[in-house]
């Protein structure tokens, strides 16, 4: 069974509600199937390894933007290396904005992204905040909470990854980016966690260049049980009734 | 018209305690009808009116000061804990004014929700304004910290005397410094950094990212030197005292310690070991920190109303606990924050309950920590732990958010209500 090592961005400034605590769960996952995993936490480029195997990165409050903004640049060359390298980004909130192309600040200000995603991040619009529900791009049933400033908007060709159903009041109905070892959401806190769905295709994403698969365990349909029964209940709030 | 409304408002009072429990009811028609009862009443008193607000503390710093005042011969007019917003504040009032709206007090110590604030204060206009710290809470309401930041800033421009702060708050040393720079008098209460070190993560301050540090060029009438459990030294104006507070926990000092601060700028004639005797003496505030029986079974109930607050009471547990009972409802709309919780202190869970307790069930699986049955229904979950848990050294744990506290209270007969 092989090692990893995840790289986890700016935690300081960009781990509001949860939001870095994804990367603890993707190594849950992980571990339980047999893989060592390594969370390094990147405060500057200093820190930053040669070689990584997945990037992580969480959301922040309006204070971080500006000096995380400023981080991120500074870490564009050793997470450009990873990615050459073939490292899988997985990036929530604020952490997605800013490994986008551009941030609009809220008084219009545009910031340089990092690039990685092919996505443009506005502040300027109102913030929701609240439970969203729908079906993920492999047509399963995906759920968790939002609670952020403005809007994104996916370059043409980008695909996301969910689309949110009707009842969501006040949401745009795609939610998400999925690419090639890209992963990206605007759902906070554990998003993992609430759609271990994801948590598989990212590690079987890590896994297959190795030529290795996830040996699943109970801990694997555990989680998978309590939470499908956590999404009902988000549906059942949000008024959704699914076959 | 005076005379009028606060009649109604207390036969409204009246009915609404026959069914057993409080509400703000009475405060709302008061409010309706007289739309200047506060100021009215409140604003004559000769102290003054002292505003509590914050993250967390409220209750318990508004609850100490009470106490302390009170043990100076002061007469005090308060809210009772979490009846915080203009309704709560007024129903208050209708409790303890006469028909012509005279309270018979020195001074009013209210506990004021930090959003409600500056609108609270447009009813009542604070002499003083003690905030006791800003904390990451409550994100899907007020988005982010900084939103906090700024209400209370709005908040502290409108004491027409001061604002003491909490001096070891980043943010709230912050706040201290702009309101002192804009010309208000700003006192703080400091914690020494061994006393923060008392608690493993400290004083859980929101995490903001400011241009340049803040300095607070105020000198802190009290200092809080040290912690251990439930003993708490401090300095207050270079005199040093020993409290046992009647809570453990780093956080409780720091409540403790903000209530002398406030009150030993308040009291002409502050005498430390009255203040020391107060504090020593408080009762618990409701649901904080307080045993309640059910089925014959003693159940500590812990609050958790987010991570600071539920950080800080896992750090003050001085051995691991064991079999506890958790219950999480939709009074927590988004409880992602578990996840950046440090559980170690967290053993075993014997049931999850409420409409959230698949999410705790994600993080316990994450985390390794064993956990029982997972019962929604509260009451069910409440009957199958006090069956299942054995007997043991001191009250059975329940760590629950506001709405559950409220709801076990009830099941467990407690029937009067909280902001009643």
């Amino acid at each position: 069974m092989g090692s990893f090592t995840f790289a986890r961005l700016l935690p300081e400034m960009l781990g509001l509600n949860g939001s870095s605590q994804n990367a603890s769960i993707l190594a849950s996952y992980l571990n339980h199937g047999g893989h060592d995993v390594k969370i390094l936490d990147i405060h500057s480029s200093g820190d930053a390894p040669l070689q990584v195997d997945a990037v992580c990165v969480g959301s922040g409050s309006a204070s971080s933007l500006l000096p995380a903004a400023t981080s991120i640049i500074s870490l564009v060359s050793a997470i450009s290396r990873w990615r050459s390298a073939g490292a899988l980004v997985m990036a929530v909130g604020t952490g997605w904005d800013l490994l986008g192309h551009t941030v609009t600040t809220p008084e219009g200000e545009v910031l340089p992204g990092a690039g990685i995603f092919a996505s443009h991040a506005d502040h300027r619009g109102t913030r929701f905040s609240g439970e969203v529900t729908g079906i993920d791009h492999q047509g399963r049933a995906s759920a968790g909470y939002v609670n952020q400033v403005g809007a994104i908007a996916l370059e043409a060709g980008a695909s996301a990854l969910m689309s949110v159903d009707d009842a969501v009041l006040g949401y745009p109905r795609s939610e998400g980016l999925v690419g090639e070892n890209l992963f990206a959401t605007r759902l906070g806190g554990p998003a993992l966690a609430l759609n271990p769905h994801w948590c598989q295709d990212l590690a079987q994403a890590l896994l297959e260049p190795r030529g290795e698969k996830l040996h699943r365990t109970e801990f694997h349909e555990r989680i998978d049980h309590a939470a499908t029964r956590a999404r009902r209940l988000i549906d059942a709030r949000l008024g959704v009734v699914r076959n | 018209m005076r005379l009028f409304a606060f009649a109604l408002a207390k036969i409204l009072r009246f009915l609404t305690r026959l069914r057993g429990g409080g509400s703000a009811l009475p405060g709302f028609f008061l409010l309706r009808l007289l739309p200047h009862a506060l100021e009215r009443s409140l604003g004559t008193l000769p102290l003054g009116v002292i505003f509590v607000t914050g993250s967390n503390g409220k209750s318990t710093t508004t609850s100490m000061l009470t106490g302390i005042l009170r043990a100076h011969g002061l007469r005090v007019f308060s809210n009772p804990a979490g009846g915080n917003l203009p309704q709560g504040l007024a129903s208050a009032l209708v409790g303890s004014a006469t028909l012509c709206g005279k309270v018979a007090a020195d001074i009013a110590v209210l506990e004021v929700d930090e959003a409600y604030g500056p609108q609270i204060s447009d009813l009542v206009t604070p002499d003083w304004v003690v905030v006791t710290n800003i904390q990451v809470d409550q994100l899907n309401r007020f988005g982010e910290p900084e939103a906090v930041y700024r209400l209370l800033a709005t908040l502290g421009m409108k004491a027409k005397v001061g604002v003491v702060v909490n001096g070891s708050d980043p943010n709230t040393t912050a706040l201290g410094a702009q309101l002192h720079a804009a010309g208000s008098r700003v006192e703080q209460m400091r914690v020494s950094a061994p006393a923060q070190a008392s608690a493993s993560h400290g004083l859980v301050s929101a995490p903001m990212f400011f241009d340049s540090p803040p300095l607070l060029a105020v000198a802190a009438g009290v200092v809080i030197t040290a912690v251990e459990g439930s003993h708490t030294s401090v300095e207050v104006a270079g005199v040093a005292a020993s409290i046992v507070l009647p809570q453990k926990g780093l956080h409780y000092a720091v409540d403790a310690g903000l209530a002398l601060e406030m009150a030993s700028v308040v009291v002409d004639n502050f005498q430390l070991e009255r203040a020391v005797m107060a504090l020593e003496n408080n009762a618990t505030v409701y649901g904080r920190g307080e045993t309640i029986r059910y089925r014959g079974v003693d159940i500590a109930l812990t609050m958790m109303k987010n991570l600071p607050s539920l950080q800080v009471n896992l750090d003050a547990f001085s051995s691991p606990l064991e079999n506890v009972f958790i219950a999480v409802d939709e009074g927590t709309p988004d409880p992602s924050w578990i996840f950046d919780a440090d559980t170690s202190s967290l053993a075993s869970v014997s049931i999850l309950s409420g409409s959230k307790a698949w999410q705790w069930a994600l993080l316990l699986e994450h985390r390794g920590i064993p956990y029982g049955e997972i019962i929604e229904d509260s009451r069910a979950g409440l009957d199958a732990f006090v069956k299942r848990v054995p007997a043991q050294n001191g009250p059975l744990h329940a760590i629950v958010n506001y709405e559950q506290m409220m709801l076990i209270r009830r099941i467990a007969g407690y029937k009067e209500l909280e902001g009643a």
